[in-house]
């Protein structure tokens, strides 16, 4: 799986959980970016994303991604 | 040695900065060393057996993190292994500050529950333990999860015994601060200085003029619950209203002074209050208020634990927060229980008793109800005028709950806390001096006794502490904070957030390296250092 195809997997888990297709996410895309993309929200995601792709971040990565693209890169290592 | 001392200000300061300066014109190495010589004697001042107390526990650390670095840098293959050691290191901290901070408090709760006493030592807490193991614990995580990857025991040594940070905070991750002494030119620079003395003055004038200044008519007031007076309302919102202003400029402004003081070897430590009295929800304040303190719990504990609970409710197909489709089970379990938990465990950081317990849970009670409005209630501002209508409201009813809180966190015993809140609430009537009943006398004969004669306090202390709640709270409210009052030098990692409400006040109040602001600041300056002498220590040294 490549970075589009990750970045496309994320668009839909998020635009699912916070109930809005317009969203557009970009490897530079940060949480603050996104309208009601909260904390808790940031959770359920990680954990869609975990049960999608079938791995499991460590609490120390989920603590440090700042971006989309860290979650996508993240996730690629994981896959890999 | 504290920060408002005549040793620290006219004989340790200098010293340390004049050593420092000279030695990093030859090495950046030496000057580090002599920071950590420096801050070693700057803890070991009072009781020269705390060095010996905390070395061992750096010690251990140390090794622990260097095992930790090899295993995390094998990668996946040793991934049980550097969860154990993980594991190890936290229970070991955690074991430390038990210890010391915890026995006592276990054995009274075995003595109340049994009835029969424990004969224990009393062990006499080393300054800053709490945050010291705090930051040794965020330390290990960032090890294990390789955001740190490399580092020296004289690295190591700095960034636990930094004196500025050392014994009250802020809490700090060795990544946002090693990386600025490896960068430091360890000299004299103008700027830098400048703007670190002055948020030393700044500091230095909250503490010991005006949080010792109001704590004049605090203290006895606590001091008289505590040995069984009963306050009446006047007395009850006295205390309560002076304690959260005296709580917020004394420990402000320890934070600003340990900024300054940081600012002058050339390094920025993050920020710890962003004016949190003006918060207009309980979680606002939680993210303005000792926020490495939230930040570090947060990161740590509530997320961790809430991303384990999810997990496991995903796999059990229940439901998850999700906005207004929200369950209640899931409302419970997922944010109730973690944010009860989290908050439980901020109580018993602070002080180990009954009420730093029920502060703490107090305040998990308030974040869980916040939480419940924002889920299931309110809807969102979608205007600013919407926003603004909607500050004071939001201000007042977070302001009242802090403040009641307080009182838990003050006072000495679970029974004077029950006196200063049924007083707050009007259980015991409306006090007054002998000298102020004299016009309501009248009102009072048909009050069923409800206004009284009160000596809780005194007609001049009344006066005077009602002149001090106004004048803080006015000043909390009306100005900006000293961060952004310097916000064009930056004296802190992160900027603080613009300056809202009265504009030329706070367009007047901007920093620059100008002959006003010297002459201003030299005369906060004299009269803090006219006030020093008393032994007067910051609230958060005790923790």
């Amino acid at each position: 799986m490549n970075e589009p195809d990750l970045l496309a997997i994320c668009t839909r888990i998020l635009r699912d959980l916070l109930m809005d297709d317009r969203i557009v996410l970009t490897m530079n895309t940060r949480r603050p970016d996104v309208p009601n993309w909260d904390s808790f929200a940031y959770i359920n995601f990680i954990v869609a994303l975990e049960n999608e792709l079938g791995i499991k971040f460590n609490v120390a990565e989920v603590e440090s991604f700042e971006t989309v693209g860290d979650i996508v890169t993240g996730a690629m290592a994981r896959l890999r | 040695m504290l920060f408002n001392s005549h040793e620290f200000i006219f004989a340790f300061l200098p010293l340390t900065l004049l050593g420092f300066y000279l030695l990093g014109a030859r090495s950046r190495g030496l000057a580090l060393f002599w920071l950590v010589a420096a801050s070693l004697f700057f803890y070991g001042w009072w009781r020269p057996i705390n060095v010996l107390i905390i070395a061992p526990s750096i010690a251990v650390n140390y090794i622990l993190a260097r095992i930790l670095r090899r295993l995390a840098a094998a990668g996946d293959s040793r991934q049980v292994a550097a969860r154990v050691v993980l594991t190890i290191g936290i229970v070991f901290n955690v074991c430390f500050l038990g210890y010391f901070k915890y026995v006592n408090f276990l054995g009274t709760i075995a003595h109340d529950l049994t009835g029969v006493d424990f004969a224990l030592r009393e062990v006499v807490l080393p300054l800053g333990i709490s945050f010291i193991t705090f930051q040794k614990i965020a330390f290990l995580i960032d090890v294990y999860g390789r955001r740190v990857q490399s580092f020296t025991l004289g690295n190591y040594a700095l960034f636990v015994l930094f004196f500025p940070q050392l014994i009250a905070g802020p809490i700090v991750h060795y990544r946002e601060i090693m990386p600025q002494f490896e960068k430091a030119s360890c000299r004299f620079e103008a700027e830098s200085f400048a703007s670190g003395i002055t948020l030393f003055v700044f500091g230095l004038f909250k503490k010991v003029v005006l949080a010792d200044g109001i704590a004049l008519y605090v203290t006895p007031l606590y001091d008289a619950a505590a040995h069984g007076s009963m306050l009446s309302f006047t007395g009850g919102w006295i205390a309560a209203l002076g304690f959260t202003l005296l709580i917020y400029f004394d420990f402000s402004g320890y934070t600003d002074m340990a900024l300054g003081l940081a600012r002058l070897v050339g390094v920025r430590l993050p920020p710890n209050f962003d004016s949190p009295l003006k918060a207009a929800s309980i979680i606002d304040f939680w993210l303005r208020w000792h926020m490495t303190l939230t930040r570090f719990l947060t990161a740590y504990l509530y997320n961790p634990l809430v991303l384990w609970l999810t997990r496991r409710r995903v796999a059990q197909r229940k439901g998850v927060l999700s906005g207004r489709r929200t369950t209640v089970g899931a409302f419970l379990s997922l944010l109730v229980g973690p944010t009860l938990l989290t908050m439980f465990v901020s109580g018993i950081w602070h002080g180990a008793g009954y009420l730093f317990v029920l502060w703490g849970l107090l305040h998990g009670v308030y974040l869980s109800i916040n939480h419940a409005w924002r889920i299931f209630g309110s809807r969102p501002a979608d205007s600013q005028t919407q926003r603004a209508e909607r500050w004071f409201p939001g201000f007042l009813l977070t302001f009242l709950s802090v403040v009641v809180a307080m009182v838990l966190f003050r006072s000495a015993t679970p029974a004077a806390a029950k006196s200063i809140l049924q007083g707050m609430f009007g259980l015991h009537g409306i006090g007054l001096p002998q000298a102020f009943f004299g016009p309501v006398a009248s009102l009072a004969a048909h009050s069923g006794g409800l206004l009284h004669v009160s000596d809780e306090i005194s007609a001049s202390d009344l006066v005077a502490a009602a002149g001090w709640i106004v004048a803080l709270l006015g000043a909390t409210l009306a100005l900006p904070n000293t961060l952004q009052i310097l916000e064009r030098y930056s004296p802190a990692l992160s900027a603080p957030r613009p300056v809202a409400g009265i504009g030329w006040l706070s367009r007047a109040l901007v920093w620059t390296p100008s002959l006003i602001w010297v002459a201003g600041l030299s005369v906060l300056a004299a009269i803090a250092v006219f006030q020093l002498g008393g032994q007067s220590e910051f609230l958060y040294w005790q923790f």
